[in-house]
């Protein structure tokens, strides 16, 4: 069943702006206008402060994991135009990282499939995205978007990792070649799409997708099962959420389907791990979760409200599933 | 400018009273409240005592009631009730009606006591009819005006005495009471009903209308054709009076809209923003009246009843009533120092670039609150003033972040135009844009290119389009559109550029490396959440996301925490919705809690310090009621209470609304020498964690691999598959966990009512199984004296397209056509081969086997890899599934049947070191100091080739040497004690 198996008291002196578990479910960071990060230790449903981060000089809007390949690394992006990326090492956390090449609030950060490496993504209020690659020694090496979004870049999203389009003939027994991609939001109301060749490793825009009709306030790339569909979720201002999909492999042909106006703003999307449930999230305070029927409708199953009772979750898909 | 927190207020509430009216007696004693069973007098010196009250009969609520303004009437107030007026009496603590007013013949709609002779009332109604009364003759009322028209408002002139304005509908009347026939003047006011009239306290011409039209119109009832000013708002104006001290003016919006910040302070003389708002109300302001002014006191009172039931007094003190006149007079003045010093000074001499900063830099330090002030509250938007127009322009021009590389804006708001300079690479542009008067309402910038523009002209058509079609989409929302359109010019110069020079391809580098000498001036700070922040989202204060392997993490705001706006409406989109916060119009929650003290002494800007507290948390804080004093001085114990800013983070298990289970994740295995005995175990892992559904399909893959021993004993049986009545069975339900694959990648339209059930657990493994079984080397073990037989199990037959034939048969016979026909247009080898194969085998072919093996080999060679690369995809999706539950036994297991197994560990590298000298060599010697760099320490020879070495003591040599020492020793063979054999593997 949907139980709640942790409550953390953050302690932060003003309003939370993200909260995100690591790899494992086991180390949870949130972040705030108290412009400080916090690591908690959420084993076994325990809450340990780990780590009280400052260094950020404004609000901190979104904290991003990297895969623990890497290490225990932790990107934050605040109001002061900062990232800062952190790792542990040893038990303790530190700045390895903080870049200040934008021009005003960074929104939004993001780090690529593993399988590219270390590579974060920032979107920033300058209309700008810039790409982080971490090219050892701690040496970064940064590309940037410029112009990406008129007025401003919102969110960032990366593409799983996988062959563009399986159906293209591939020699077997290759690695695959693979194409980074990400999808970006912004305040030109417009959903876009970026790709970047091994060759050049310079970043195009791919497509430019446009249904909403204010400003994108978070886009989510769901995580591939191995299927060749592309699926994305944006949601806007706007209080629409649109999901993207896309058969063609490639890459090109990209239908919206409306999942539900809301009455508020809609910041934030994110998808189950297995890429079936989208939970949904706005200016109303509340959350809920979505999920594709047989049919190919989209049904709420669940709603969180007020951050007062659990997932109320509607299991019957599942059982009639069995 | 900027209003500070200044009245700490006096809250009371009367739960129970239900008034609907209020009025404060002329000495500033007592406030009268009427509900329908009591009128209840409030002492306002200590208004949370009890109320005095003064029953009434009637089914009737009070639609007015006045104290008597004179002080020889002061213990005389009227009250309207239906069509008739009550005048009470109220003498040392007790209150009776004295007399009644009765004539209207319908509903009484206002009243009034004249400000000249204490016994005289003017009351308005419904009837059309306006009625003078004179309290010492109640009889008859002793002039009727007729109006014919039902009136709203009635409202004696303060400076004469026989002057009077009516209210109807949109029109005001102005009466003269010594010719009741008629009246003096109409003035068509506005265009829907006129909600709140007032005459101006110190000239008798001036009067105030408010309306339904969402506007406040002033006028000099002399010129009725042409309003003064105009104060615009985007909601209904209940109530707009002048304030007792200087040109103030008070109004209330019509409430259902803005359950807060309803209640706003202007200066009549600069209607861009309001000087403070009054928050705290919940709900409508019924009624507000100004207290007297206590003797020796600066401060006025103003007293407000709101549908909230509460009653409150705020405190306008000395600063906040100049705030009222000086402003404008001062900022202006200001502000056009700024505008001016530049182009004349500083435009010549300073590099470009750092005109605009400087210009916002000086605003920014002299004038925050101007700036800040002037800009768009949440509560109000009065905006758009005429005579505010040009201020428009300026405040634009002194607003505008214009911190873009390579651009150059030189403004000049007298002429209303200015000069905007940008280069990208080798090109060179300056657009003039000149604003016209009406700008931005609806009136768009021209642009024109100058000299020394290097652009071509079909670059120049191209921008000039998408800068009028950018300005034309703001300021159709009467928006400012500098900014903007500066950008655009930017990105499509550079876009330009860039597509100009593709060729060269390196455009990152080109857009940054332009001008790399142009000085970056210090930027200025901006402050949190103001203007400068308008292209800033509005911060997320709510979230939920799927983490790790089975959860959602979630947070939204503390319970406590409210918007400051009515619920109705949405979050505002940028964080410079904050701004309000700045001006002072709404005051941050941080403030009100912390330094009001010093708050309350500033003049002038808010200081740094101040702005810095300006946080999200001011816009979701709704204060509580509270029966308590908010005392000036004392109440403490309120103001200083901690509200809970960070709510809690929530971690929910939900891995029952995902396709994977841990648990099966835990015990599925993955047996290559006994699928048997794999799938066996599986069904009944399945079991185990309830799922039937997925037992059955393990007991069918058990039994589809097992049936494959039965065929061995007959040499004829060439078509197993498909004639085995498992093999059917199986394929359909196999067909259920395959479909969605199927519908992927036949991409048939047909199939799409299949269930996407994402199940990538069930498909990984049953992949897996099946390669396994179908792995050449198994099928020895397996199958051994039979090896031709394992031509029917290629991998190909066995994984996909056995799904796709199952597909086709199952669902009805049309589609499996549908998807052979296409299939085999697109995908031939396996198209033609195996669907056919499997369904028509046994029928065509005499010997099955042989054009199997036929097929085999056309396989081999054609093999569709599409398909394994997606079955790698499944697995390795599923691997990284097993990897966050921290399975990674299984998840090697799983990923061991991957085409393209993941790349070996790449992490460690073995450098080599020169030991003589520390540098890094390649090769046998060292090309720093000629040395041999690794020497084999039994032989002491340099080892070229294949060698072994201690990963601890980092002794080795010749593979063979080693190999030959470690078969009898333990420790290293150099003597140095290491136990190599235990350090590490050899």
């Amino acid at each position: 069943m949907v139980s709640v198996i942790n409550t953390v008291d953050t302690s932060h002196d003003d309003m939370i702006h993200d909260a995100q578990m690591d790899y494992y479910g086991t180390q949870l960071a949130t972040c705030s206008s108290d412009r400080s990060v916090k690591i908690f230790d959420v084993k076994n449903g325990g809450q340990i402060l780990v780590a009280d981060l400052r260094g950020h000089e404004g609000p901190v809007w979104q904290v991003a994991w990297a895969h623990p390949m890497y290490g225990n690394i932790l990107a934050s992006c605040s109001y002061d135009k900062k990232v800062i990326i952190w790792k542990e090492e040893n038990g303790t956390w530190d700045k390895m990282y903080e870049y200040t090449g934008h021009e005003s609030s960074v929104n939004s950060v993001c780090w690529g499939p593993y399988d590219f490496g270390l590579i974060l993504a920032c979107g920033s209020s300058d209309g700008a995205i810039s790409l982080l690659t971490y090219s050892g020694d701690g040496q970064w090496d940064v590309k940037k978007i410029s112009n990406a979004h008129t007025i401003g870049c919102n969110a960032v999203s990366w593409a799983p990792a996988v062959v563009p389009g399986s159906l293209i003939d591939q020699p077997l027994g290759q690695k695959p070649n693979l194409i980074k991609r990400f999808v970006s939001g912004g305040c030109d109301n417009l959903v876009k799409l970026w790709n970047s060749r091994e060759e050049d490793g310079q970043w195009k825009e791919d497509q430019k997708l446009e249904a909403h009709s204010d400003w994108v306030r978070d886009v989510g790339w769901a995580p591939s099962i191995g299927l060749p569909t592309s699926t994305i979720a944006s949601c806007s201002q706007d209080g629409r959420v649109f999901i993207w999909t896309c058969d063609d492999p490639s890459g090109n042909a990209w239908t919206a389907k409306l999942l539900h106006k809301f009455n508020d703003v809609v910041w934030h999307v994110s998808w189950s791990i297995t890429g079936n449930i989208l939970a949904v999230s706005g200016g109303d305070n509340k959350v809920t979760l979505w999920k594709e029927s047989v049919d190919g409708q989209w049904a709420c199953i669940s709603d969180v409200n007020k951050g007062q009772g659990a997932v109320s979750a509607i299991t019957e898909g599942q059982q009639n599933e069995q | 400018m900027a209003a500070r927190w200044s009245s700490e207020n006096v809250v009371v509430e009367f739960r129970d009273s239900q008034a609907t009216a209020m009025s404060v007696d002329c000495l500033g004693r007592h406030a009268v409240l009427s509900g329908r069973r009591f009128l209840y007098i409030v002492n306002l010196d200590t208004p949370s005592e009890a109320p005095r009250k003064i029953g009434r009969q009637s089914k009737w609520d009070v639609g007015t009631v006045q104290w008597n303004p004179h002080e020889s009437g002061a213990y005389f107030f009227a009250a309207s009730s239906n069509q008739r007026v009550d005048l009470y009496k109220w003498r040392d603590g007790a209150g009776e009606i004295h007399t009644s007013l009765q004539g209207h013949t319908r509903v009484i709609s206002d009243l009034d006591w004249s400000w000249f002779d204490p016994e005289l009332l003017v009351t308005s109604s419904v009837d059309t009819y306006i009625y003078i009364w004179d309290t010492r003759d109640t009889r008859k009322p002793t002039v009727a005006l007729s109006a014919v028209a039902g009136a709203s408002q009635v409202k004696w002139n303060k400076r004469n005495q026989y002057l009077l304005a009516s209210s109807h509908d949109g029109d005001v009347r102005i009466w003269d009471k010594r010719k009741p026939s008629t009246a003096v003047e109409y003035v068509a006011a506005h265009l829907s009903k006129i909600h709140g009239l007032d005459w101006h306290p110190d000239n008798e011409f001036i009067l105030a209308t408010s309306s339904q039209d969402n506007s406040v119109r002033f006028w000099d009832y002399r010129q009725p054709r042409k309003y003064l000013n105009i104060l615009s708002c985007q909601v209904p104006v209940w109530k707009a009076r002048y304030t007792p001290f200087s040109s103030g003016l008070v109004t209330v919006m019509v409430p259902q809209l803005r359950r807060e910040n309803s209640l706003l302070l202007w200066s009549a003389l600069d209607l861009n923003a309001p000087v403070h708002a009054f928050v705290g109300h919940d709900d409508v302001v019924l009624e507000f009246q100004w207290r007297r002014q206590k003797e020796g006191s600066k401060d006025y009172q103003l007293v407000t009843w709101s549908r909230d039931q509460t009653l409150r007094i705020w405190r306008v003190d000395p600063q906040l009533q100049r705030l009222c006149v000086n402003d404008i007079a001062e900022g202006v003045e200001e502000l056009m120092e700024g505008m001016t010093l530049l182009p004349e000074s500083d435009k010549a001499l300073h590099p470009q670039d750092s005109e605009p900063q400087h210009t916002s830099g000086h605003t920014t330090e002299d004038e925050e609150g101007e700036e800040v002030a002037s800009s768009v509250t949440p509560a109000s938007a009065g905006k758009q003033d005429q005579l505010g127009l040009p201020q428009t322009l300026q405040q634009e021009f002194s607003l505008v972040n214009l911190q873009i590389r390579n651009v150059n804006v030189e403004m000049d708001a007298v002429n209303r135009s200015c000069c905007v300079s940008a280069h990208c690479g080798s090109h060179q542009v300056r657009v003039v844009v000149k604003f016209p008067a009406q700008y931005p309402n609806n009136a768009a910038p021209s642009f024109q290119f100058v000299s020394p523009t290097t652009i071509p002209s079909s670059m120049k058509t191209r921008i000039q389009k998408i800068l009028t079609d950018t300005s034309l989409q703001k300021v159709k929302r009467n928006q400012n559109c500098l900014e903007p359109c500066v950008r655009q010019l930017v990105s499509c110069l550079e876009s330009c550029v860039t597509q100009e020079e593709s060729s060269s391809g390196n455009h990152y580098v080109l857009s940054n490396s332009v001008n790399p000498t142009l000085p970056t001036f210090p930027r200025v700070t901006n402050t949190y959440g103001s203007y400068q922040d308008a292209n800033i989202p509005f911060p997320r204060t709510s979230g939920a996301r799927f983490c790790g392997a089975g959860c959602l993490v979630y947070f939204t705001r503390p319970i406590t925490m409210h918007s400051s706006v009515s619920p109705t409406e949405p979050t505002p989109r940028s964080l410079s919705a904050l701004s309000a916060y700045h001006s002072g119009v709404v005051t941050p929650m941080k403030m009100r809690s912390e330094t009001q003290s010093a708050l309350r002494l500033y003049s002038g800007s808010p200081t740094r310090s101040e702005k810095e507290q300006v946080s999200i948390s001011s816009f979701y804080y709704k204060e509580r009621k509270s029966r308590r004093w908010k005392g000036k001085r004392e109440g403490t114990d309120t103001t200083n209470r901690q509200i809970k800013l960070a709510g809690k983070v929530i971690i929910q298990e939900i891995s029952c609304l995902l396709p994977v289970h841990k648990t099966l994740g835990e015990m599925y295995i993955l047996n290559v020498n006994d699928i048997q005995e794999t799938c066996q175990r599986n069904a009944a892992a399945a079991l185990v964690v309830g799922r039937r559904d997925l037992a059955k399909v393990w007991a069918l893959a058990a039994a589809a691999t097992g049936c494959e021993l039965s065929p061995n004993a007959d040499p004829d049986a060439g078509t197993p598959w498909a004639r085995h009545p498992f093999g059917r069975h199986l394929l359909e339900t196999l067909e259920y966990w395959g479909s969605p694959l199927l519908v992927k990648m036949c991409s048939s339209p047909r199939l799409a009512h299949y269930s996407k059930m994402h199940d990538i657990q069930t498909l990984a493994m049953l992949c897996s199984v099946f390669e396994a079984q179908c792995s050449p080397q198994d099928y020895y073990t397996l199958f051994g004296h039979l090896p031709y037989r394992s031509s029917i199990f290629t991998p190909h037959h066995s994984r996909f397209p056995s799904y796709t034939s199952s597909g086709s048969c199952s669902s009805t016979s049309d589609s499996g056509i549908n998807i052979v026909g296409r299939d085999s247009e697109h995908t031939a080898p396996w198209g033609e081969s195996s669907p056919d194969d499997f369904r028509y085998g046994n029928q065509g072919y005499t010997d099955p086997r042989e054009r199997e093996r036929d097929q085999h080999d056309k396989n081999k060679r054609l093999l569709d890899p599409a398909n394994v690369l997606q079955f790698d995809d499944f697995k390795k999706c599923y691997g990284e599934i097993l990897y966050r539950w921290g399975l990674r036994e299984k998840r090697a297991e799983v990923l061991k049947f991957t085409s393209c197994p993941p790349e070996p560990h790449k992490g460690i590298e073995f450098g080599v070191y020169c030991c003589h000298c520390r540098s890094e060599v390649r090769g046998t010697q060292c090309a720093v100091c000629k040395r041999l760099t690794f020497q084999c320490a039994i032989c002491h020879v340099a080892v070229r080739g294949s060698s072994n070495f201690c990963l601890s003591c980092g002794h080795g040599g010749h593979t063979s040497h080693m190999m030959e020492w470690f078969r009898t020793q333990e420790v290293c063979p150099t003597g140095c004690g290491c136990h190599c054999l235990l350090q590490s593997t050899f």
